[in-house]
């Protein structure tokens, strides 16, 4: 019965040439979305790629020098992008590229896209993921809006239900059948994409981008599926056309462009974040604080130097077994470190802040729920930026503090003069950063799950419900 | 006999407005009942409780002894309807409309067999299959028909079901309800034409603002008196 109905849905719809005509419309769009999406995540990859081992190579082939010079040289963290993130862009476009890696300075990540890019990419970009979250709902709604009001103006729906039909088997059949043809605009896109991506291969392991794919795909099914019951239940809750398309017309715009604004501006004036100045400048007094690692003079250094002093029975910095100046420097490092990392963290928790008034508004809204899915599983959300910038900043560390070793160790106490040979560059190992795994961006995003599956039960449950008990007359 | 269909002290408030007032009325397998009355004297309604597609306010209607308003999915097995204006799916053809509705109701049948009900229906066997969004109102009538027949019910309900219809088709629908009477269905029929009703119907009855004023035994009276009897309750 309900399979009689859903195939009947299905073939009504192929046969009607105005929804044929916008459904070419998106179908063609999200290819485009996918094959321009793939090539420039690939134009980009392989710049970064190319970025990388440059810089790599001129870190490990640097001229002679002094370690603590070398650890001013610095070197670039560039952060490649995810496998998937070219159905998703994210705030890829608009965090940055790479990371300077320097001695006693936290940066964060330049070059974004935008940085780079016209002010036209802030009215967003056309990604498969806009096409997803934005169009799709809206071909779901023209194709659902007369589902039961179509059927209650014509009369066809008395005589359906006459045959023994239900209003329950009916409205499964219907979203049924339109699911069947979701899936027909939908799955070409996803197909193309999933062939281009596992046949070019990415930087990833293919079984964590496989997994994210299939997330990915899994996330919008549910989330088309949110819509198409939506759109039926909105359907068979009115008696004429127009006004349920009124009405699905009007949660489109509250769902897709009223609320995510509102959160995002609610979630700015609830956490304000401090200006980039001001942060500076009370990292800078903290920092000052600590030992200065190149103050000689400096009490804290003078204390440290006691301490080394009683700790190996000496009395003189040049009886030390180890170079006072590569400790100095670490001491000084160390610190540093530990306030910008304060400081980071206390920004990064600024800005969770305000990205959970979004996250939660996910259980109001199935559009926003699906927004952090989609970028959490393509690897270009907030959570995968910060902990790629946590990486670039472990590495800096250790990096900044294994070249202070080096002076600590291998040098003279007093001796500016040494230079080393890139022979010590090359014992350090090359930044390298790897996407964490498929369970780690899911348990970031577990309240958008959970705001999902709470709208598969609330429109399966709660709008059946309320079907079972419309007007048919 | 057997009664297939049963309105016991069956109501039917609107709002501020009593749409059926306490209908008694029992059909009988092969027996063709028609009821007459103007618009909005409560024949509509009283297919809709049959159908279950409204809850009654009071009283009980029960099709094969099946209450109506408890069984609202079951008692459909018993009943066929065709309604004033039938509307169909414009995108499927009338062979695949009656295929559609005919596996709803649980017949699966060949296509030569659909094709056979459409015919005896009075579709032209071309017109089976072209889209019904082409078909006139005549035409979507007899894929209707064609539906309810194929059915296999034991109540038939119809509501104005010859309007649209062309006197041939009128007299052919006419005689394969004599046909399905003598079969053994019950047939309810609201109706505005009294000499259809004169000439198919067992009884006829007359409802006048929700109430079933006068019921009569169609071989009691001739045509221009069951006319004449309307016209006077509708004055």
């Amino acid at each position: 019965m309900v399979k009689s109905i859903a195939k009947k849905e299905f073939i009504s719809t192929l046969r009607d040439s105005r929804f044929m005509v916008l459904s070419a419309a998106v179908l063609l769009l999200l290819l485009a979305a996918t094959i321009v999406g793939l090539h420039s995540y690939k134009q980009q990859q392989a710049e970064r790629e190319l970025a990388q081992t440059t810089v790599n190579e001129q870190f490990a082939n640097a001229a002679d020098r002094h370690p603590h010079r070398m650890a001013h040289f610095g070197s670039f963290a560039f952060r490649p992008k995810s496998s998937i993130s070219f159905l998703d862009f994210g705030l890829d476009s608009f965090t940055g590229a790479s990371v300077f890696l320097e001695a006693h300075r936290q940066n964060s990540a330049n070059f974004s896209q935008a940085q780079q890019s016209a002010s036209l990419i802030r009215f967003g970009e056309m990604t498969v993921a806009f096409v997803l979250q934005m169009l799709l709902p809206l071909l779901i709604i023209f194709l659902c809006f007369g589902a039961f009001t179509q059927e209650k103006e014509t009369g066809t729906l008395k005589l359906l239900l006459s045959q023994g039909v239900s209003l329950r088997q009916a409205a499964w059949a219907k979203v049924l059948g339109y699911s069947q043809v979701v899936a027909l605009v939908v799955a070409p896109s996803l197909v193309l994409a999933s062939i281009l991506l596992f046949s070019a291969g990415g930087f990833e392991p293919a079984s964590n981008a496989l997994l994210r794919m299939l997330l990915f795909v899994v996330f919008y099914l549910a989330y088309f599926f949110i819509f198409i019951v939506l759109s039926v239940v909105v359907s068979a809750l009115h008696q004429r056309s127009s006004t349920a398309l009124v009405t699905l017309l009007a949660i489109w715009i509250s769902c897709c462009i009223f609320v995510p604004k509102a959160t995002a501006n609610l979630g700015a004036t609830l956490y304000t974040t401090p200006t980039k100045a001001q942060m500076d400048a009370d990292v800078h007094e903290e920092v000052a604080k600590g030992i200065d690692g190149h103050n000689e003079q400096d009490e804290r250094a003078e204390a440290l130097k006691q301490e080394l002093f009683k700790k190996y029975g000496v009395n003189s910095l040049e009886e030390l077994p180890v170079n006072f100046d590569g400790i100095r420097m670490a001491a000084g490092e160390e610190h540093s470190s530990h306030v910008y990392q304060e400081h980071f963290d206390e920004l990064t928790e600024v800005f969770e802040k305000q990205n959970s008034i979004s996250v939660y508004a996910g259980l109001l809204n199935p559009y926003l729920a699906v927004r952090h899915l989609s970028m959490g599983m393509a690897g270009s959300d907030f959570e995968h930026y910060i902990h790629f910038q946590n990486k670039a900043e472990t590495y800096r560390y250790n990096l900044a503090q294994g070249l202070n070793n080096i002076q600590a160790t291998r040098l003279q106490y007093g001796d500016k003069t040494t230079r080393l040979s890139n022979s010590t560059w090359k014992e350090f190992e090359p930044f390298r950063y790897e996407v964490p795994g498929t369970g780690w961006a899911l348990c970031n995003h577990v309240v958008s799950v959970v705001a999902l599956l709470f709208w598969l039960l609330l429109v399966c449950v709660g709008g059946f419900k309320l079907i079972e008990n419309i007007n048919v007359v | 006999m057997e009664i297939v269909l049963e309105a016991k002290q069956l109501k039917k408030q609107y709002q501020d407005k009593l749409a059926l007032k306490g209908l008694d009325l029992q059909l009988q397998a092969g027996e063709i009942f028609c009821l007459l009355g103007q618009n909005g004297a409560g024949k509509s309604t009283t297919i809709n409780l049959f159908l279950g597609f409204i809850k009654p306010t009071a009283g009980a209607a029960f099709i094969n002894g099946l209450e109506v308003a408890t069984n609202v999915t079951k008692v459909k097995e018993y009943l066929a309807y065709i309604p004033e204006n039938v509307m169909l799916y414009p995108n499927l053809t009338g062979l695949e409309n009656l295929a559609l509705f005919s596996r709803l109701a649980g017949f699966d049948y060949k296509k030569e067999e659909l094709m056979q009900y459409l015919v005896e229906a009075g579709l032209p066997a071309e017109a089976a299959a072209r889209r019904v969004g082409a078909y006139s109102k005549g035409m979507r009538q007899k894929v209707g028909i064609a539906i309810a027949v194929a059915k296999h019910a034991k109540v038939l309900l119809l509501d104005e079901p010859t309007s649209g219809l062309d006197p041939k088709a009128s007299n052919e629908f006419s005689e394969l309800l004599l046909r399905l009477s003598k079969a053994g269905t019950g047939i309810f029929m609201a109706t505005h034409d009294i000499f259809r009703a004169k000439e198919v119907g067992t009884r006829v009855g007359i409802m006048r603002e929700g109430e079933l004023v006068d019921l009569l035994a169609t071989s009691d009276l001739n045509a221009n008196e069951l006319e004449k009897l309307y016209l006077n309750y509708m004055h």
